[in-house]
C-alpha cells in the first residue's frame, strides 16, 4: 500500500466530513473562478464593444460626458444635435483616416406595448459607415441602393424581433411611409445587433432633422498624435470630443469599486478554504492520535507522517477544486445574469471569461492554500511521540 | 470519476447558444391584474414545440394550422410563455402569446383564455400596422370573446378570406388592406393550437 492509497483511504473513512470539506473548498473555488473570470471578462467585453465602434474619437454636441458614453454604447434618448457642417470643419484634418456622420433618432411609438415605447434608429452615411465596420456580414441582402432610399438594414436581433427578412416592408412610428428591408446583418455580439439602420438623409428627412447629426465618428491615422488632435477638436464651438480611452476609463472607474469588493470576496473565499482544510485535517490528526503513534512505533519516520497528512490535504483540495471548476462552468450563465442585473452598465458579450489559464491558476492557488493550511496539522502529526500516543485514552 | 471527467468535458465543449426570440409579457404583474382583476397569483411556464414533442409535434401543429411554419423566425425551438392565473387555489385562466409576422413587423398576439380554453380577450402587445387603432379597438376584439380552438379548427388560413360558417363568418375585415387582419387570424389560430398541446392535454402520445 503506497502513501497515496493510504491517504485516499483515510479520507474515505470519514465520508461525510470529507464530503462537506470538499463542498466547502468547491464553493470557495467556484467563487474565486467566477470573480476572477468576471474581472477579466468585463474588461475584455468592454474593449471588444469599444473596438466594435470602429472609431477612436467621437464628436457629439456639448453635454454631459456620461451622456456621450451612453450614447456610444447603449444608444441614447433625449439626444443633442449638432449642425452637419461640423463635418466640413474637420474633414480635411491630416490626422483623419476615416470619418463618418451619424444621426441617432429615438421616436415614440404609441403602438409599442400597452403604453407605447421608444424605438431607436441610426441614420448612417452609406458611403463611409460600412468601411468603419469591416466585420459586418450580411445574412440577407446588402446596404442601401441610394443615399436617399426608403430602405432599412436591420441588425440580427432587430430583424428577429420584428420578424423581418430582406424584401419585407416596415413602417416607421408616426409616419405612413413604407420602408423596404434591404439587408439583415449577421449576429455581431455588439449593440449593432439591435439596431435599425437607415440612410442618413432619409432619417433626417423623415423625422425633420435636416442638416443635423448626433455623432461624428473619426478614425485617425496610426501615426497621428490623438491627444494633440483631440485638443484641436476641443476648439470647435459647442462640440464635445469623446475618445475611446475616455469612455473606457469612465466605465472602468464606475465599476472599480465593484472590482475591489470582488477581489476582497475572492481573498475571503481563499481564507475560508484554508481554514476549512486546516480544521478538517487537524481534527483527523487528533482522532488518529493513537494510530499515528503506532505507525511511528513500527518505524514510520516523522517526514513520512508529515507527507501522508499533507497528501490528504492535497487530495481534499484537488477534489474541491474540481467541484468548484464544474460549478463555475455550470452556473456561469446564472452568475452573468446576476452581474448584469446589479451593475449600472454591462457590455455586450461574455462577462465571465473562463479560460484554461484561469482554471490552472485556481487549481494552483487552491492547492497552495491547502498546503499552507495543512502545515500545522502535518507538523502536529509528524511530532507525535509514539509512547504518549499509545498511552493516551483517546 | 469517469462520469465527472465527461461532464467537465461536456461543459467545456458546450457552445454558446443564442435562444430564438420568444413572446412574453413585458409587464406580467400589471397585465395579469388587468385581465384577471380578482387574481391573487400566477405561475409562468416556458414551453416550446421542441420540448413538448419535437418534429412530430411541429408536423402536427403545421397540419392543424394548415400551413408550414415559415420564415427565419418561426421555428421549432421558439420559447413560448404560458401564464397560469389563480385566485388562491382556483384556476382563473391563462395568458399566452405568439409572434406573428405582419405586413410591417411582428405582431405579438396574446390570448386571454378561460380554464376551458375560450377566448376572454385579445391583447396585441406589439403591433405595427396602419390599422393598429382598429385592431386594438373593442369593436374588433369583442367578437372573438367566447371563441375557442374548435371554432378555428375548420378555418383555412391560406384562403385569405373569412369562412362562410359561423362564428368566424360574423367577423368583419377592415375595408382597406386586409393583410394584417389575416395575419392576426393566423396568429390567433396558431396560439390556440399551441395551447391545445401545451396546456389542454393533447400530448405526444395521443397525437
Amino acid at each position: 500500500m503506497n502513501f497515496f492509497t493510504l491517504a485516499y483511504k483515510n479520507l474515505l473513512r470519514r465520508k461525510i466530513r470529507t464530503f462537506f470539506t470538499v463542498i466547502g473548498i468547491g464553493l470557495s473555488a467556484w467563487v474565486f473562478i467566477t470573480l476572477m473570470g468576471f474581472n477579466r471578462g468585463y474588461e475584455e467585453s468592454l474593449n471588444r464593444d469599444i473596438e466594435a465602434m470602429g472609431f477612436q474619437l467621437l464628436l457629439t454636441a456639448k453635454g454631459c460626458p456620461y451622456e456621450a458614453a451612453t450614447l456610444m454604447l447603449k444608444g441614447g434618448t433625449g439626444l443633442r444635435y449638432m449642425p452637419q457642417d461640423t463635418v466640413k470643419k474637420v474633414q480635411n484634418a491630416p490626422e483623419i483616416a476615416q470619418l463618418t456622420q451619424m444621426l441617432m433618432h429615438a421616436e415614440f411609438d404609441p403602438y409599442k406595448g400597452e403604453d407605447g415605447g421608444t424605438t431607436v434608429f441610426l441614420g448612417i452615411d452609406p458611403t463611409t459607415y460600412p468601411a468603419m465596420k469591416p466585420y459586418f456580414r450580411f445574412k440577407q441582402g446588402g446596404w442601401f441602393t441610394q443615399p436617399q432610399a426608403n430602405e432599412i438594414v436591420l441588425g440580427y436581433e432587430a430583424a428577429e424581433l420584428e420578424e423581418r427578412e430582406a424584401g419585407d416592408l416596415m413602417l416607421l412610428p408616426n409616419t405612413e411611409q413604407e420602408f423596404k428591408v434591404v439587408g439583415v446583418l449577421e449576429r455581431t455580439g455588439t449593440q449593432d445587433d439591435g439596431m435599425i439602420f437607415l440612410p442618413l438623409q432619409t432619417l433626417q428627412k423623415t423625422f425633420h432633422k435636416e442638416n443635423l447629426i448626433t455623432m461624428l465618428g473619426i478614425r485617425t491615422h496610426q501615426e497621428a498624435d490623438t491627444a494633440v488632435f483631440e485638443e484641436q477638436l476641443y476648439q470647435l464651438p459647442d462640440v464635445q470630443v469623446v475618445s475611446m480611452a475616455q469612455v473606457k476609463n469612465t466605465i472602468i472607474s464606475l465599476v472599480a469599486s465593484a472590482k475591489v469588493i470582488v477581489l476582497s470576496i475572492a481573498a475571503i473565499a481563499f481564507l475560508i478554504a484554508m481554514f476549512g482544510v486546516l480544521n478538517t485535517v487537524l481534527m483527523s490528526v487528533l482522532e488518529r492520535y493513537q494510530e499515528i503513534g503506532i505507525l511511528k512505533a513500527i518505524g514510520a519516520l516523522p517526514k513520512q507522517i508529515f507527507y501522508l497528512v499533507w497528501l490528504e490535504t492535497i487530495l481534499l483540495c484537488l477534489w474541491g477544486s474540481l467541484v468548484g471548476i464544474i460549478m463555475a462552468f455550470a452556473f456561469s450563465g446564472v452568475a452573468e445574469q446576476l452581474v448584469r442585473y446589479f451593475l449600472p452598465f454591462a457590455p455586450v458579450g461574455n462577462l465571465i471569461a473562463l479560460s484554461p489559464g484561469l482554471i490552472l491558476q485556481t487549481l494552483g492557488f487552491i492547492i497552495l492554500t491547502g498546503l499552507t493550511g495543512g502545515i500545522l496539522p502535518a507538523l502536529r502529526a509528524a511530532f507525535i511521540r509514539p509512547l504518549d500516543a499509545i498511552r493516551s485514552e483517546n | 470519476m469517469k462520469k465527472i471527467i465527461w461532464l467537465l468535458v461536456g461543459l467545456l465543449a458546450t457552445p454558446s447558444i443564442w435562444a430564438a426570440v420568444g413572446c412574453d409579457l413585458n409587464e406580467p404583474d400589471r397585465d395579469v391584474k388587468r385581465f384577471f382583476p380578482t387574481s391573487s397569483r400566477y405561475t409562468t411556464a416556458y414551453e416550446s414545440i421542441q420540448k413538448s414533442g419535437g418534429e412530430k409535434l411541429l408536423a402536427q401543429v403545421e397540419h392543424e394550422l394548415g400551413e408550414a411554419f415559415s420564415g427565419l423566425y418561426e421555428k421549432i425551438d421558439v420559447p413560448y410563455t404560458v401564464y397560469t392565473i389563480y385566485q388562491k387555489d382556483n384556476l382563473l385562466g391563462y395568458i399566452h402569446g405568439v409572434n406573428q409576422k405582419g405586413k410591417y413587423g411582428a405582431i405579438q398576439v396574446f390570448l386571454v383564455l378561460t380554464p376551458q380554453g375560450k377566448i376572454l380577450d385579445i391583447y396585441f402587445q406589439k403591433l405595427t400596422s396602419k390599422q393598429s387603432k382598429f385592431f386594438r379597438s373593442d369593436k374588433f376584439r369583442s367578437p372573438f370573446t367566447g371563441l375557442s380552438y374548435k371554432d378555428f379548427a375548420g378555418y383555412d388560413i391560406s384562403a385569405k378570406k373569412l369562412p362562410d360558417f359561423p362564428p368566424l363568418s360574423a367577423l368583419t375585415a377592415p375595408p382597406e388592406d386586409t393583410t394584417d387582419f389575416y395575419s392576426i387570424l393566423r396568429g390567433i389560430k396558431k396560439n390556440l393550437i399551441l395551447m391545445q398541446h401545451f396546456v389542454f392535454g393533447v400530448t405526444e402520445e395521443n397525437l
